[in-house]
């Protein structure tokens, strides 16, 4: 039997607005297995993004419960949660987030910074991502300096290099063309081949396809 | 880790450079302020500390109060010493008296020395309180007999060059022509900062062989001198109280009847010895050297605080403006999981680097500096002091703490951002900081303003001092003194008798001291019109026949003196007023009592001020050299030019030099005074202030405009898309700066209100030390208030009306 790597059980973020309370996402219950390939799907404002971050702890869900690797995140302090955040999970954006004033060596290796890897290790691991995704000779170029896909592609170096066990990607072709998309898309499944959990958030049926399972969402909850 | 911090705090200094540059500017301007002025503060709070037990060191000094003034005087009157060394609270007490030799021979070497200064006739109880290291002599019996002597290693090196200290040691000097004194040993100068300044030790029982020999064997109590000073260290569980108990006890038994009768009284406190370096009460021994001022490095201090405080401001106004610029970054960096913690830790680590590099800039222009500001720094105060250790303590803690100041709010605020919203892109900026940023802006030009009001009346008032009539004639004027030593009138007459050949001299006069100078030589007089007595204090200028025409004295009543010699006084109005006199001419012809004689009041003259304008008009009287021959009060030739222009002056001057060196052949004793100078001096003080508030304003107003730069470049930056559609919606370019300008103006308008009431209180406070002084004007407030907008819209214009022309297209293009 397969690790549950994610279990969300009625899980519910909710804001006010004014006076008004939105409810972002309703009562939620999803099981995620360790190396599925999970595509969120749904229109704007359905609750996916939502959902990403509050798996990946950026936000949190306002009830319900969570928990990561039998650990439960709801009740967790701040600094554990953080803790099993650097570990596990890797994040991938539309918008790349690539910090400009770093390299691409230098952006791919932050993670790592944050992990109190050791000098040496780090120049190891950082090597060996670039040459994985043959950008080595890109590596002293800044992010401006980039087409579209070559960010991405950066942006998910970045997301791998601490090895996660899950990576959360949020509309990771949203910026690209289509023969960048497929590379990108190949490049998860490849990943998840190798047994890196993914859950995307996509709005491309085709993108959605690359999953191994599709979870459609309207108005925060599951349909 | 570190690294990583460091290069990305170096990339973003670069990619902003223009706010860096701000940024930095700021902080050099205050460190460097705060290192120069730190510096002064150390050297001069470092004098005399390394005696051995300094804390017990105390030096008495007298007060003289009368009705009218109070008299301070570092010496005591010569009867004290005796009476307290029998206390069980004094471990030591020790009495010397500064006397200057007129003259010191080295017969063997035939060399002669003129006025040695620093010499002071001292017993070995002066070298158990302070601590000299002896190169040479026997230290057991210290001055333990007359006419030995003790020099200090530079003295000896002037007297004997080129001798070892040993073999100085029995040798003989010969001062003032006769007493023949052995040196008994060499002792070492003092290396570190010292008021000690003494250079020559003879035994205290030679004085009996000199001059005060009278003084001494018969000691009173109602005679006090600068030269007789007394020292004491206290035991180490002495009860200061008891003391001051004792001494107030002394000084009470012994007032005699006069004193008595006229309300006079004499203190003794004990003056702590680090008390020394700062009270200019007191005086030190150095008087060339100038006292440090508590007020003046107060002020100081105050104004590096204020520039400091604007660096700071800077920093923080631009960093939270520039924040959502750094937002981005922050959020990546937290999903990349970094801590909260870390984040503050990477800006406050770009902060110290920013402040690295300013204290860096600001080390290198402090030297500069130094030389700037010779007028307040120190003479002996060199830039190696930088290099003792507490110095380098204390800028560490400084940098550490400017970098707290600065960096901590910036770095509490970037590292608050919501992650989520920031990548998206919503990022709220928060109405309280842009409160707090006008807060600060406000709070910056207040203090700028402060500045710019208290510069224009502080000139206000000094050009007052300066363009006042001092009631007599002050241009043109040279005062020629005679050598020190010198007693007699014989040669100043041969002297004043010469220059009347010079054709460019208008009037000559022997006298005392100019009308107005710092030197007063006064008496009591006693009036007594029949029903009462009327006692004062009154002050002497003295002159022969010629004094009065000289220096434009204005006679209203009466006459002037009817020749050098004769008992005769002419006082002023002052004087008239305070002996009850109702008119100039009701006084003539009355007498008044000094000390035991009756002189005539024969002329009253107009109220001239004798001194700065901060001192009331004091009763004073004119009066010739009454002791001829014997003694003569007359130390100066005074010279009135026929021609007020300075062209021809230095002709005449060099004619005056050239007469006085065929009248005085064997002495270089040459000195000139110019009374309009010696004016001036009375207000070396204000002008030194005006200096510093110069300074301070044009720097403040620098920093302030500076961050203001930073953020209308900022605010205007980000409201680029309004002023486009605005442009495409007609709006003119005036109307477009207009509106960009007001929400500024109005923080400077506010800057105003703020800082005129605080200019106001303080000036106010400021004047009342002068006794004459100009009005606060109104306009002045007014001036400084539109001057600084003026500035302001300068600053804000740069920036604004750039973004106003701009193309609406481009901006609204790339929406």
């Amino acid at each position: 039997m397969k690790t549950i790597l994610v279990s969300l059980n009625e899980a519910t973020r909710t804001v006010n607005s004014g006076r008004h309370k939105i409810t972002l996402l309703d009562n939620i219950n999803l099981n995620v297995e360790e190396g599925e390939f999970i595509s969120l799907m749904g229109p704007s404002g359905s609750g996916k993004s939502t959902l990403l971050n509050c798996i990946g702890m950026l936000d949190n869900f306002t009830d319900g419960g969570y928990t990561f690797l039998g650990e439960p995140v709801h009740s967790m302090k701040e600094k554990n949660r953080s803790k099993l955040y650097k570990e596990y999970i890797g994040f991938v954006f539309q918008a790349y987030h690539l910090i400009d004033e770093l390299t691409v060596y230098e952006n791919i290796e932050t993670p790592l910074l944050y992990k109190n890897v050791k000098s040496s290790e780090r120049k190891a691991m950082v090597a060996d991502m670039l040459d994985r995704f043959n950008i080595v000779g890109k590596k002293d170029l800044f992010p401006v300096q980039l087409s579209g896909g070559q960010q991405q592609l950066v942006g998910i170096a970045r997301a791998l290099i601490g090895q996660p066990k899950l990576i959360l990607a949020d509309e990771p072709t949203g910026n690209l063309n289509s023969k960048q998309s497929e590379e990108i898309m190949e490049l998860f499944a490849q990943l998840n081949k190798e047994g890196v959990t993914i859950i995307q958030a996509t709005h491309s049926e085709s993108n959605a396809a690359y999953g191994s399972r599709i979870i459609n969402l309207l108005d925060g909850k599951i349909v | 880790m570190i690294r990583n911090y460091f290069k990305i705090a170096w990339r973003n200094l670069m990619k902003h450079k223009v706010f860096s540059l701000i940024n930095i500017i700021g902080l050099i301007i205050g460190l460097s302020a705060s290192f120069v002025i730190g510096l002064m503060i150390y050297y001069d709070a470092t004098f005399d500390t390394f005696h051995k037990d300094k804390d017990r060191i105390y030096r008495v000094v007298t007060d003289l109060t009368s009705p009218e003034a109070t008299f301070s005087i570092p010496g005591v009157t010569l009867a004290l010493g005796d009476a307290i060394t029998e206390n069980s609270n004094f471990e030591t007490v020790s009495g010397f008296y500064i006397e200057r030799p007129s003259k010191v021979e080295n017969r063997e070497l035939n060399s002669e020395f003129k006025w040695p200064n620093f010499v002071i006739f001292a017993d070995a109880n002066y070298f158990k309180i302070f601590d000299y290291k002896f190169l040479a002599g026997n230290t057991s019996e210290i001055l333990a007999s007359p006419n030995n002597v003790i020099l200090t290693e530079n003295r000896a090196s002037d007297y004997f060059p080129n001798t070892k200290p040993s073999d100085i040691i029995g040798k003989t000097l010969v001062y003032n022509d006769s007493l023949h004194i052995t040196v008994t040993g060499i002792v070492e100068n003092f290396k570190e900062r010292t008021d000690f300044v003494f250079e020559e030790f003879i035994s205290h029982s030679t004085i009996l062989q000199t001059r005060l020999r009278e003084d001494f064997l018969n000691k009173n109590w109602n005679n006090t001198n600068d030269a007789s000073q007394l020292f004491v260290k206290v035991t180490s569980n002495a009860d200061l109280s008891a003391i001051q108990n004792r001494l107030d006890n002394l000084a009470k038994e012994h007032q005699d009847e006069e004193s008595k009768k006229y309300g006079d009284e004499q203190q003794f406190t004990l003056q702590p010895l680090g008390d020394i370096h700062f009270n200019e009460k007191y005086g030190i021994y150095d008087w060339s050297k100038g006292q440090a001022s508590k007020s003046l490095l107060t002020n100081l201090a105050l104004v590096a605080i204020f520039l400091l405080v604007l660096g700071c401001i800077n920093f923080i106004n631009l960093n939270t403006a520039q924040a959502s610029q750094r937002a981005k970054e922050i959020g990546i960096r937290k999903t990349l999981g970094s801590s909260r913690k870390q984040l503050i830790g990477q800006f406050m680590g770009e902060t110290f680097l920013l402040v690295l590099v300013s204290a860096v800039l600001s080390l290198l222009l402090s030297r500069w500096l130094i030389n700037v500001f010779s007028d307040f720094v120190p003479e002996g105060l060199s830039y190696e002091l930088m290099k003792s250790p507490l110095i380098i303590l204390g800028i560490a803690v400084l940098l550490l703490l400017v970098t707290f100041l600065s960096g901590f709010y910036p770095a509490l605020v970037l590292s608050k951002f919501n992650t989520v919203s920031v990548l998206k892109n919503h990022l709220a900026v928060g109405n309280k900081k842009v409160k707090l940023r006008k807060f600060l802006t406000v709070f910056q030009f207040s203090i700028a303003q402060v500045f710019v009001i208290a510069t224009l009346l502080v000139g206000q008032q000094i050009n007052f001092l300066l363009e006042t009539d001092m009631g007599f004639k002050t241009d043109a004027i040279v005062s020629v003194y005679s050598p020190r030593a010198e007693r007699e009138i014989s040669k100043k007459e041969l002297y004043a008798e010469k220059l009347r050949a010079i054709p460019e001299i208008k009037s000559i006069s022997i006298g005392g001291h100019a009308p107005a100078s710092i030197s007063t030589n006064s008496s009591s007089v006693t009036y007594n019109n029949g029903d009462n007595e009327v006692n004062l204090d009154l002050q002497f200028i003295f002159g022969d026949v010629n004094y009065a025409k000289v220096f434009e004295l204005d006679l209203i009543a009466g006459r002037t003196i009817r020749n050098d010699t004769v008992k005769e006084l002419v006082i002023n109005e002052t004087c008239r007023k305070r002996l009850g006199f109702k008119s100039p001419d009701e006084a003539i012809g009355k007498t008044v009592l000094l000390g035991d004689q009756s002189v005539p009041i024969v002329g009253v003259m107009a109220d001239f001020f004798q001194r700065s304008l901060r001192s009331d008009i004091k009763p004073m009287a004119y009066r010739g050299d009454w002791y001829l021959p014997d003694w003569s009060q007359f130390q100066a030739v005074h010279i009135a030019f026929q021609n007020e222009s300075s062209a021809d002056f230095k002709g005449t001057l060099s004619k005056i030099e050239n007469t006085y060196k065929t009248v005085y052949t064997e002495t270089d004793d040459y000195r000139v005074e110019f009374l309009d100078e010696t004016i001036q001096k009375f207000y070396n003080r204000e002008q030194k202030m005006s200096k510093l508030l110069n300074w301070a304003t044009g720097l403040s107003i620098l920093i302030s405009c500076l961050g203001l730069l930073g953020l209308v470049i900022y605010t205007t930056n980000r409201r680029v898309k309004e002023i486009g559609v605005r442009k495409v919606l007609g709006a003119s370019l005036l109307q477009i700066n207009a509106l960009l300008c007001k929400e500024f103006l109005i923080l400077v308008a506010i800057a105003f209100v703020i800082a005129a009431p605080i200019a106001y209180y303080g000036i106010n406070n400021w004047l009342q030390d002068f006794a004459y002084k100009t009005s606060i004007n109104f306009w002045v407030f007014l001036v400084s208030g539109l001057a600084m907008i003026v500035f302001a819209l300068l600053v804000i214009s740069v920036k604004t009306l750039q973004a106003a022309n701009a193309n609406p297209v481009d901006s609204l293009r790339s929406e």
